[in-house]
């Protein structure tokens, strides 16, 4: 019989297991209209539905609240207004960010949606709810197609 | 017809379970709850509900990985993707069907098996739009509590109390892993995370098991002397598009409210609602649950809960158990610890922190984010 102490409780009492899980993500009808357009023109397309009076950012191929199949695109000012902020002190993985990162949700100017993106050009103590910004987008070369064509938001 | 809780079993909840698999968990919550009902397994029980959420799990389909410990081998046996409350819901649907007269659900968390857990909340987000940024998924809490203090002047320091608040109650509960007496300072100076969100503001995962038995009303009467009526349910979820929703409220736990409480005949929650057990992943949440399901005026949960309406001896007890605050946060089981709270207080058998003369309760769960999604129950010891 031995006394020898196991001190790794892991090494008896544990397996370790890897969930390997990679996916494509199809963009849909609604996602490569949004995301062709913003790569090739820097504009920001929205759909709307007319009886329920809802502008849809991102946009959408149906209505959330009627149901329908919505054809209706417009194209929205790249503008809008913060209407909440946060500075984020840790990556995706729980470690400390050298470089903290301030995200916001900006409402986009004429609809009822937006998008969540980073601030640039500013100080994160100068931010305020109800401030002003603007989309400002890669160059036209370095664009690809993704939310990242649009670097940040930068208050107007 | 009105289903009956007539039996709990539950684990110890622990930071850490080393020594146990999930299965011999839900094993042990199992017979303890069939005992409390006074039910064999194999003969009595109808049907068998798990909520558990694969990745949590880390397994595919985890469905498959629940009858043979819980008694169910060759039985009605589903799992919801949902939290232990939606579990509980279904089994009373089923109940209610006329098909099966007793029902065992259970919830489980064994987080302390979960190496990524950041990670896999990052994957329960839209890939092409919220996927971008490498950043701490809280972001969306920082988020939702900065616009929820703007739209309801609610201080930093009223979301700092319900921490303090949640793990003092905890104290007096047994089961809790963390149990504390700290100071909104404590709070306040924690790591911050996404601001205003502080390390402090987040419950701390632990491992725990609830199994409970629901009976038909006829035969909840032959069974218990005890039965805690299930009076009142709802449950309902909001868009999935952030982009879409309203950041600083949870329309979520009011919509599910609304539909409880007119199914219980709460027409007065302030009067007819004894204590609360309610979502508390984040302090701020406690706040806007507390203001969706009625227990006070709009914007003035923060205000109230400084001054002590929500403690034990308040007008509305809110999270006597400890909440995730003080129990630990349970992932999808934490909703079934807050009907077990709500249970144990309406059977007096609470202990040290028993409310006295309650007579009906209302739990309300939340799935943590991006979810938009929470259930509510209205439970009574009459029926
Ligand atoms: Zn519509």
């Amino acid at each position: 019989m031995s006394f020898e102490k196991i001190r790794d409780p892991r090494r008896v009492r544990h397996w370790k297991g890897d969930m390997e899980c990679d996916y494509i993500y199809t963009a849909g009808i609604a996602g490569e209209k949004f995301f062709t357009t913003i790569r090739d023109k820097a504009k920001l397309l929205a759909t709307r539905c007319a009886k329920c009076k809802i502008t849809y950012l991102p946009p959408r191929i149906y209505c959330e609240r009627c149901q329908a199949s919505l054809d209706n695109w417009i194209e929205v000012p790249k503008t809008g207004t913060i209407e909440t902020f946060t500075t984020v002190h840790m990556d995706n993985n729980g470690a400390p960010l050298s470089k903290p990162i301030t995200l916001a949700f900006i409402r986009i100017d004429e609809t009822d949606g937006g998008l969540i993106h980073e601030i640039g050009g500013t100080k994160p103590e100068a931010l305020k709810i109800g401030m002003r910004v603007e989309a400002v987008f890669q160059s036209k070369s370095k664009r690809t197609g993704a939310l990242t064509d649009i670097k940040y938001f930068k208050p107007v | 017809m009105t289903v009956a809780i007539v039996g709990v079993g539950y684990t110890d909840v622990r930071s850490t379970t080393p020594d146990v698999s999930f299965k011999e968990s839900m094993f042990e919550a199992a017979v303890k709850a069939y005992e409390d009902a006074g039910v064999n397994p194999r003969k009595d029980i109808g049907s068998f509900i798990t909520a558990a959420e694969d990745y949590y799990e880390g397994y595919s389909i985890f469905d498959e990985f629940v009858p043979d410990q819980l008694g169910a081998v060759l039985r009605p046996v589903c799992t919801v993707g949902g939290d232990g409350l939606l579990g509980l819901i279904t089994g009373a649907m089923q109940i209610e069907t006329g098909v099966f007269d007793v029902v065992a659900v259970e919830a489980h968390s064994k987080a302390s098996d979960i190496l990524t857990l950041e990670n896999i909340m990052t994957f329960a987000f839209d890939p092409v739009y919220n996927r971008a940024f490498d950043a701490h998924p809280f972001f969306v809490a920082g988020l939702e509590m900065r616009r929820f203090m703007h739209e309801t002047k609610t201080s930093r320091e009223q979301c700092a109390e319900v921490v303090v608040k949640n793990r003092r109650n905890a104290i007096d509960n047994p089961a809790a892993v963390y149990p504390a007496k700290i100071t909104v300072d404590d709070v306040l100076n924690s790591e911050v995370i996404a601001e205003p969100l502080t390390r402090s503001d987040v419950s701390q995962m632990a491992d725990g098991t609830y199994v409970i038995v629901l009976a038909s009303e006829k035969k909840a009467k032959k069974l218990s002397d005890k039965p805690i009526w299930m009076k009142g349910l709802g449950w309902c979820s909001d868009t999935p598009w952030l982009e879409s929703r309203e950041w600083g409220s949870t329309v979520y736990t009011h919509l599910a409210k609304e539909r409880a409480y007119k199914m219980a005949g709460i027409t007065n929650p302030r009067k007819q609602i004894d204590f609360a057990e309610v979502d508390d992943w984040f302090s701020y949440k406690e706040l806007q649950h507390i203001a969706a399901l009625g227990l006070c005026e709009k914007r003035k949960a923060g205000k109230l809960l400084q001054k002590g309406s929500f403690n034990r001896d308040g007008q509305t007890p809110v999270n006597v158990s400890g909440g995730r605050f003080g129990v630990g946060n349970l992932l999808e089981a934490s909703a079934l610890q807050s009907v077990l709270e709500c249970v144990l207080q309406l059977r007096s058998e609470a202990g040290k922190r028993q409310i006295k003369d309650a007579t009906t309760a209302v739990a309300q769960s939340w799935r943590g984010v991006p979810t938009g999604t929470g259930c509510v129950a209205v439970l009574s010891n009459e029926l």
